[in-house]
Order: structure tokens, then sequence, then C-alpha cells
């Protein structure tokens, strides 16, 4: 019996800890819903770095490491970033831990969260604490930190605190494809979405257009124009290979993606028209997927490859269709206009980002598959085109020629306002993202 | 004595007038002030072809004539384009009429080998515009094919809307963008 008391009280004091530990959790942490119909502002303040176990303050890197942080998250729209200079009464923290934090100066101030960063050496810890409950939101410590890796350093960081925040991982992370153009030439570049790690894919010459992500992000098909025919291009990031095929697919090849089963899903014209078609693994043409008479392009899969969104002019102008891959059933999506084209389905099969033609040049509008609702996402001036979304679902990349030339701008499913993505120089088209890391 | 004079003043001023309006003529010249004129006379004296003998290769000549003839035709097929409205892709009477003579031309030399370029203006969206293209190539492919030219002899490629020829953001160069061209392989 007392041997049974020995281990049941304990027990049952841990249990006891353990509810008052959910219980606070579930007190209401602050998480901000992405897919809400809006959203609030949270103000964030980044508080000054601090030497930890008595070493000494690394000044440049620390400096460096915080306009990282602030610069990615400044791509955040939903993020305020309040200097920590506003502050009254000076920087309420000691040192990186709660109970160095004085959370009540950052209350009465407003804030949501607070940013500590402790710097040991070459080790980084990075927290976020909520000032009203003290609650931690995210600690991470990255060690062995040099000048090379303090960028991927602060880019982590960021991603584990999005999704400590959004329950949504993989921004920082995800990069997307798009086509720059090389003087006469369109090639093929990569790029994370705060414009770092810019990487070129292709140096074929003549055209390389409609770039796409294989659904584990290792594989990237695009549709190559040479001097006089269209070719299937195949870039494997494993081998670093390029393969271009011609074989049985006919004399065009457009908007090629990556559907069910990670085969490629291509629009090509067999005999007459352009229709969408499946391939095999072999890269031949499997199944007619959708066909008309008439014009049948631009293919977009939810994650699980169930849906897919496609433009058709069957109904004499171009319009955003859907389709159930499994029973074949194919529904009109856009009714309004006369020009609805280059849809792109959410990963998770909600939304469809579209460009819609007005006669002020396209723009990128949203439809939403539960509610039948529409909403206008960008607003120009000049061409707003090529919609993609990122693998969260939240944030949308588009090409808009409104600075003069085209280039890739970022905004999220509520329209936030434009943020460009820097792509280096020259026009950048078609952006699309890889979404494997959400899944 | 002064009346007698006159007439003979009068000549003289108007000698004169005439003599300064030839200078000022001289003056007006299309070459701008300063421009250095420079005339060079690239032509040699060449020596007449020597008279052809009685006896002429007429296989050679006729080869000769062929040559400058399909030269002719070659650039009669590939200089005239046809031209599409907005988002269509339907062959008008004029461009049927332009296809007609390409067919000729083509029947008549049956070892040239064509292909067809679509091509659309910018207005349209990237993917689109490729099937529209393709679309506008395979227009005159097939009223090609109709008016008797081997299939094999033409292949087809769209463009989309990336090689305009006009650069302009204009109705005018939208009009001239939206084209099959014919290129001779």
């Amino acid at each position: 019996m007392t041997n049974l008391k020995r281990i049941l009280i304990p027990a049952l004091c841990g249990l006891a800890v353990l509810f008052s530990a959910w219980s606070a959790s579930a007190a209401g942490p602050l998480t901000v819903d992405i897919h809400g119909p809006g959203q609030r502002m949270v103000n964030i303040v980044l508080l000054p770095p601090k030497p930890l176990e008595g070493s000494a303050l690394p000044e440049a890197p620390a400096k460096a490491f915080e306009e990282l942080v602030a610069n990615d998250l400044s791509y955040i729209p939903f993020l305020k970033l309040v200097p920590a200079s506003s502050l009254l009464g000076g920087d309420p923290s000691k040192g990186v831990g709660r109970t160095d934090i004085d959370f009540k100066p950052m209350q009465l101030a407003r804030i949501d969260l607070c940013m500590t960063t402790g710097w040991n050496g070459n080790t980084i810890e990075a927290r976020v604490f909520e000032t009203f409950s003290g609650r931690r939101i995210v600690g991470k410590q990255y060690r062995d930190v040099g000048s090379m890796t303090l960028a991927k350093a602060a880019d982590r960081f960021c991603s584990a605190f999005l999704e400590a925040l959004t329950g949504k991982k993989g921004f920082f992370d995800s990069p997307l494809v798009f086509v720059r153009q090389d003087g006469k030439t369109k090639e093929i570049y990569t790029v994370l979405p705060q414009g770092r790690e810019l990487k070129r894919i292709t140096s074929l010459g003549g055209y390389n257009l409609s770039p796409s992500w294989s659904m584990d992000g290792s594989r990237i098909v695009f549709t190559h124009i040479g001097k006089k025919r269209h070719e299937l291009g195949l870039f494997d990031s494993k081998t670093g290979k390029i393969t271009l095929m011609t074989r049985g697919l006919g004399d065009t090849v457009i908007s090629p993606v990556f559907g069910p089963d990670d085969r490629v899903t291509v629009a090509l014209n067999q005999d007459g028209v352009t229709d969408i078609f499946e391939l095999d693994a072999a890269y031949k043409p499997k199944r007619r997927l959708a066909s008309s008479q008439y014009i049948d392009v631009s293919p977009s899969f939810d994650r699980t490859g169930r849906l897919m969104a496609f433009t058709s002019g069957r109904a004499g102008n171009p319009h955003v269709y859907l389709m159930d891959v499994k029973t074949g059933e194919v529904r009109r999506v856009t009714m309004t206009g006369k020009y609805n084209t280059h849809p792109c389905l959410s990963p998770d099969g909600r939304y469809i980002a579209y460009t819609h033609r007005t006669p002020d040049g396209h723009r990128i509008f949203l439809h939403d598959l539960q509610s039948g609702g529409e909403k206008q996402l960008s607003f120009g001036p000049g061409n707003d085109e090529y919609p993609a979304f990122g693998p969260d679902g939240y944030f949308v990349a588009f090409a808009s020629n409104r600075s003069g030339e085209y280039k890739i701008y970022l905004t999220t499913r509520h329209g936030d306002a434009p943020r460009r993505i820097s792509t280096g120089k020259g026009q950048a088209f078609a952006p699309a993202w890889d979404t494997s890391l959400q899944w | 004595m002064k009346s007698k004079w006159y007439p003979v003043l009068l000549f003289v001023v108007a000698f004169a007038m005439i003599l300064s309006g030839g200078c000022a003529t001289k003056k007006t010249t299309s070459t701008p002030p300063g421009a250095q004129v420079e005339v060079k006379d690239e032509s040699k004296w060449t020596p007449p072809a020597p008279e052809e003998k009685p006896a002429v290769d007429e296989a050679a000549l006729a080869a000769e004539a062929e040559q400058k003839a399909k030269a002719q035709a070659v650039q009669e097929l590939t200089s005239v384009t046809i031209h599409f409205d907005f988002d269509s892709y339907e062959l008008s009477q004029e461009a049927r009429s332009t296809l007609a003579l390409k067919a000729n031309i083509m029947r008549r030399f049956p070892d040239v080998r064509v292909v067809i370029e679509g091509h659309c203006d910018e207005r349209g969206t990237e993917e689109y515009n490729l099937a529209l293209g393709e679309r506008r190539a395979r227009a005159a492919y097939e009223h090609l094919v109709i008016l008797g030219v081997t299939p094999e002899r033409m292949s087809i490629v769209s463009f989309g809307e990336e090689r305009p020829v006009n650069p302009a953001h204009n109705e005018t160069a939208w009009a001239e963008n939206r084209r099959d061209e014919f290129v001779v392989q």
C-alpha cells in the first residue's frame, strides 16, 4: 500500500502539473489564422542581441543576423516590426530567457511578440515570446554559424516562427522557379521568395517557358521552343541533368505540370486540337484528361491530384474549368469577363487563383470553390499574370509589368500589398512554387 | 538722255538678279552644311561578256532560269504573311487568296519545304497564346493541304507571343503581330 502511494502521489502530482500546463496553453496562445476571413496585425519587436555565458557579443554578425531576420519578417503582411528604440524605458531585457524580460512596457505599447537573440561564439539562440502570457512560441539554437550560413539560420528560424504562428511551414525554404529574359532568349531560374539563392537552371537558348515543380520538389518540367519545334524539358536536381523530349508528343508541348502520382500532364495536339494529356513514366501520352474541339491548356492540380483546374475555349472564349480527375466530371468556374486564363489551384484544393482580363490589363482574381465567392487580388497598373500559390496556400506569387518591365511579386490570398521579389537583371515571368515542404 | 539709258540699266539689274538667283539655287543642296561629300566611283569597267556562242547550252540556261524563278518564288513565299483577328484562328478571305498563291508556288517547286510559324499579339496570356498560335499555323497548314500541297513538306510551330514583328503596344502593332509566317528550309 505504501509502495502504491509512493508511486501514485508523484504520478498524480505529475498529472496535475501536466494539466495546469495544458490549461495554460489552452487559455489562448497567439496564433494567426491565415485562412480566416480577415487577419489581424501582430506587432513584434526584435530586442537587442545579448552575449551568453560571459562571452563577448560579436557585434557585426549579431547586427547582420538581426537585419536578415527583419528582412525575412518584412515579407509577412500581418507582422509589423516595432523598433526596439521606441520602447519606453529602453531595453526591457537583461538576457534571452523569459525571466530576463520585463514584459510590462511591451504590453503597454501593445506589442504582441518579442524576439530575443543570444550569442555564444558561433552559436545563436533565438526565441520569440508572447508579451501577454510570457509564453515562448518558438526557441531554436544554431551552432557553428559562419558568414555563409548566417542567412540560412535566419531563414530557418523565421520558418519555424511562422509555422508556430500559423501552423503552416515552408515559406522561407520553398523556392520559386521562374522564366527570365536573357537577351533574346528566355531561361529558367530558381530563387527563394526572400530573394536569396538565385540559381540558373537552363542554358538552352530559344524560349524556355512554363516551368513547374514535381510534387516532391526534385524535378522541374518546362516547354522548350527551339527554331522549329516544341520540346518537353525535364530538369532533375538529383543529377543536375536536363533532358529534352519530342517523340510521340506532336508539334506542341504547352503548360506541362506534374499531376497525380508525379506523372507529367501537358497540353498536346495529337489530332488537330489542343487537349490535356497525362503522360506515362516514359513521357509518352497515356490518356486524354480534358478534351474539346477548342483549346484546352494550363492544367493545375491540388496536392492530392484529385482536382484539376484548366483553361478551355469551349464556351467561345477562354474560361477556367474544374475537373474531378476520378470521375472526369467538368464544371465551369469563371462566369464573368471574356478572357480568364492560367488557373492555379491552391495545394489544399480550396481556391483557384487565375488571370482575368480587364479593359486596363490582366488582373489576378481568386475563386473560393467552397463558397463560390470571387475576390480581386491585384490591381495593376499594367498586366498582372501567372498567379502561383505558395506551399501554405496563403502567399500568391505573380508576374507584373507595373514597373515597365515584368517582375515577380508576392501577395496573399487576402490581396495584401504586393512585394517585389528580387530576381536579378532582366524581365521575370511565370513563377511556380515548390509546395513539397508543406506536405 | 536719262530715258535712253533707263532700259539698259534695267537690263543690267535684271541680269545681276538672275546671276544672284542662280547662286542661291546652287546653295540649296541636300547635303547638310559641314558634311563631306565623298564621291566614289565603285564601278569598274568590265569587258563585255564574250558573245554567246551560237551553240547555247540550253539545259544550263533553263536551269539558271529555273534557279532564278525559284529564288523569286521562295522570296514571295516567305515575304507575305497572313493575319488574324484577336483570339481567332479563322482564315480571312485575304488570307485564303494569299495561301492560294503560296500553294501554287509550292506545287510548282516540289522540293521546297516550309515551316509555318504561328504568332500572337501580347494581349493574351502565354500558354493560351501558344495554343492559339498553333491553331493559326495549323489553319494555314490544313488549307494548303486542301489546295494540294503534300503534308510532309510542311511543319508547324507556335511561338505564341514570343516573337512580335512590331514591339509597340498599340492596335497597329497587335494586328501586325497576329500572323502566320512561312519559313523555307
